[in-house]
């Protein structure tokens, strides 16, 4: 007998488990058409929408989805169109109200921006002032400086604690770790009142940058703090054994093998708590405030943010102030897609990058 | 040349008394099997006789080990000299996935800050006396999780290696292996073992009659500590073992 050895083209059928009757994508048609029909009539005869899909849409697809699940597979298939209906319209659900909050933003805000509204600042501009005059650049360079004040404390501090969770057997551990989760529930108003109280109202310093840095500390550290841990969790136990056995003393494995394996989880660690603290109004309005003009200087004088500049304007009567505001959203919406591309970028993992090359 | 001596070792994890009066000499330029079923505390040994025992919980330890005349276990004593004289490779294979094969079998020298005139000589070495060279010498600076089990399995024995200890450890180094690289790291120990004292746990009886000199058998028995049943040359513990259990075990009557 011979063998032939050479490789074969793939058939296009080399997948039998994908493989449908006529029968079978008649039901799944059917099944799933004829709900959106009925729901769509129920429509024309007057029923509101929400009506016709929570009351005729709904329930019709549940019943024909279980009797086309039984038609497949019994029992079994009946439960699993079950789950199916509600797991996608749910999802749906939630689909539709991000992409219609995102969507929002986009509209609204997109009238706004312009060159000179992203540059300049917000001296001379009230409410009513026409859009062609001001701008949020002041915010901008205002929340770039206060977040990364906050970030350059609060990174190395999260990563330490989760450094000293998961590589240490310290006995204070579990008390960190509830005190930490217990930070993650502190309101953000909170936050900034205690700072206002220790360093504004006691007369220390007038509103500044860096107290709202301060605020903002403990809402950004549990978010870095969980994450880094449960990154540094993920790296076997096997891994840092290997290193010890050389003869490596404890920092050094840290270093050069546990924390190179765990590095994207980290830098997610980072960028999440960036995410965390960048939206935040509340303890800034009442430690920073809301400045007009452009600040460099995050140590000495009111500064403005890009969710206290939204605040000033969301309020206001004239349509011009609201759309500053929304302006400002969709800026924020920006520089977070930024950061969350970035974080992306930087944590492709290692052999996609050759793979680039 | 290195003795290692082993006297009255008891292990607890927690209140369990899991090892008990173990005491084991491994002379110079041999090799030692250690046997015996699962959980009758053979791998908790091993840990103990490079300070590895120590990194877990709930880890307690009587005893002392002499490495070349001083215990390890003495106050004045650091475990990372310890570790970095008396070599570990561990049951899973477990090469760093973010340095690359040649930086594996440098990882040693980066983690214990220390410098080497040669690396690449010493890289070339250490992958020839862990029989793997010739397999990756064309590709040193690929990932290490790029390479089978069995030559990851090597590649480990190389980083150890590579920091020339005096004892080698080893923690079932061939389980997870198939049979042509478990006879390459077979071979492996054999031409090791003029270099360096070894220690080898295994559960594989052909494996323990090729390549140790000497052979202990642990057995703990009903929810008794861990013991050592049986020392002695590997040819008698096979052929003529003094104890019944021992002579059950080795003709595979039970575990």
């Amino acid at each position: 007998m011979t063998i032939d050895p050479a490789p074969v083209v793939r058939p296009k059928n080399a997948e039998p488990w994908r493989q449908v009757s006529l029968s079978g994508v008649a039901t799944i048609v059917v099944a799933s058409t004829v709900p959106i029909a009925i729901g769509l009539f129920a429509m024309l005869l007057g029923l509101k929408f929400e009506l016709a899909l929570l009351l005729v849409f709904l329930p019709t697809q549940l019943i024909l989805g279980v009797i086309a699940g039984r038609k497949f597979s019994g029992r079994r298939g009946q439960a699993d169109a079950i789950l199916q209906v509600f797991v996608v319209f749910f999802a749906m659900t939630v689909v539709v109200l991000l992409v219609s909050v995102v969507w929002s933003v986009i509209e609204r805000g997109s009238a706004a921006i312009s060159w000179q509204f992203i540059t300049q600042n917000n001296v001379y501009i009230s409410g009513s002032t026409s859009l062609e005059y001001g701008g949020l650049g002041h915010a901008i360079i205002g929340t770039i400086l206060v977040v990364t004040l906050s970030t350059i404390v609060t990174v190395p501090l999260g990563i330490a604690t989760a450094i000293y969770l998961t590589e240490t057997r310290g006995r204070t551990r579990s008390t960190i770790r509830t005190l930490i989760q217990a930070l993650s529930g502190l309101p953000s108003v909170v936050a900034g009142l205690f700072i206002y109280a220790m360093f504004i109202a006691s007369g220390l310093t007038q509103y500044v940058g860096w107290a709202g840095s301060l605020a903002l500390i403990p809402l950004m550290l549990p978010t870095v703090t969980r994450v880094a841990e449960e990154s540094l969790l993920l790296v076997p136990q096997e891994l840092r054994n290997g290193a010890l056995a050389l003869g490596s003393s404890a920092w050094r494995a840290f270093y050069l093998v546990t924390m190179p394996a765990a590095k994207s989880g980290l830098i997610t660690a980072i960028l999440l708590g960036i995410a965390r603290i960048i939206g935040e109004t509340a303890p800034l309005l009442i430690t920073t405030f809301a400045a007009n003009n452009t600040n460099y200087n995050p140590f000495n004088g009111s500064i403005a943010t890009l969710p206290t500049y939204l605040y000033t304007f969301i309020a206001s009567n004239f349509d011009t102030a609201v759309q500053r505001a929304w302006g400002a959203a969709l800026v924020i919406l920006i520089l977070v897609a930024i950061l969350f591309i970035a974080a992306r970028l930087l944590t492709r993992p290692k052999t996609a990058k050759k793979a680039g090359k | 040349m290195t003795e290692l001596i082993a006297q009255d070792i008891n292990v607890w994890f927690g209140q369990r008394h899991v090892l008990k009066d173990v005491n084991l000499v491994f002379p110079e330029r041999e090799v030692t099997a250690l046997i015996g079923p699962s959980g009758c505390g053979k791998s908790t040994f091993i840990r103990t006789l490079n300070r590895m025992h120590e990194l877990i919980d709930s880890a307690g330890l009587a005893g002392k080990v002499f490495l070349d005349g001083t215990d390890i276990y003495d106050a004045g004593v650091d475990p990372v000299d310890v570790r970095l004289r008396v070599g570990m490779v561990f049951q899973k294979p477990n090469p760093f996935p973010t340095m690359s094969i040649k930086e594996n079998v440098l990882s040693g020298l980066k983690l214990a800050n220390r410098k080497n005139d040669d690396p690449n000589g010493l890289v070339e070495t250490s992958l020839r006396r862990a029989s793997i060279w010739n397999e990756v010498k064309d590709r040193l600076n690929d990932p290490a999780l790029s390479l089978s089990g069995g030559q990851q399995q090597r590649l480990c024995i190389a980083r150890s290696l590579a920091m020339d200890p005096d004892v080698l450890l080893m923690d079932e180094p061939c389980s997870a292996l198939d049979p042509g690289s478990t006879r390459r790291i077979e071979e492996t120990i054999l031409e090791l073992k003029d270099e360096m004292t070894i220690v080898i746990v295994t559960h594989n009886m052909q494996q323990a009659q090729r390549v140790a000199n000497r052979t202990a058998f642990f057995l703990a028995e009903d929810g008794n500590p861990g013991q050592v049943v049986e020392f002695g040359d590997t040819d008698q513990v096979f052929n003529q073992p003094v104890d019944l259990r021992t002579n059950d075990y080795v003709n595979g009557h039970f575990g």
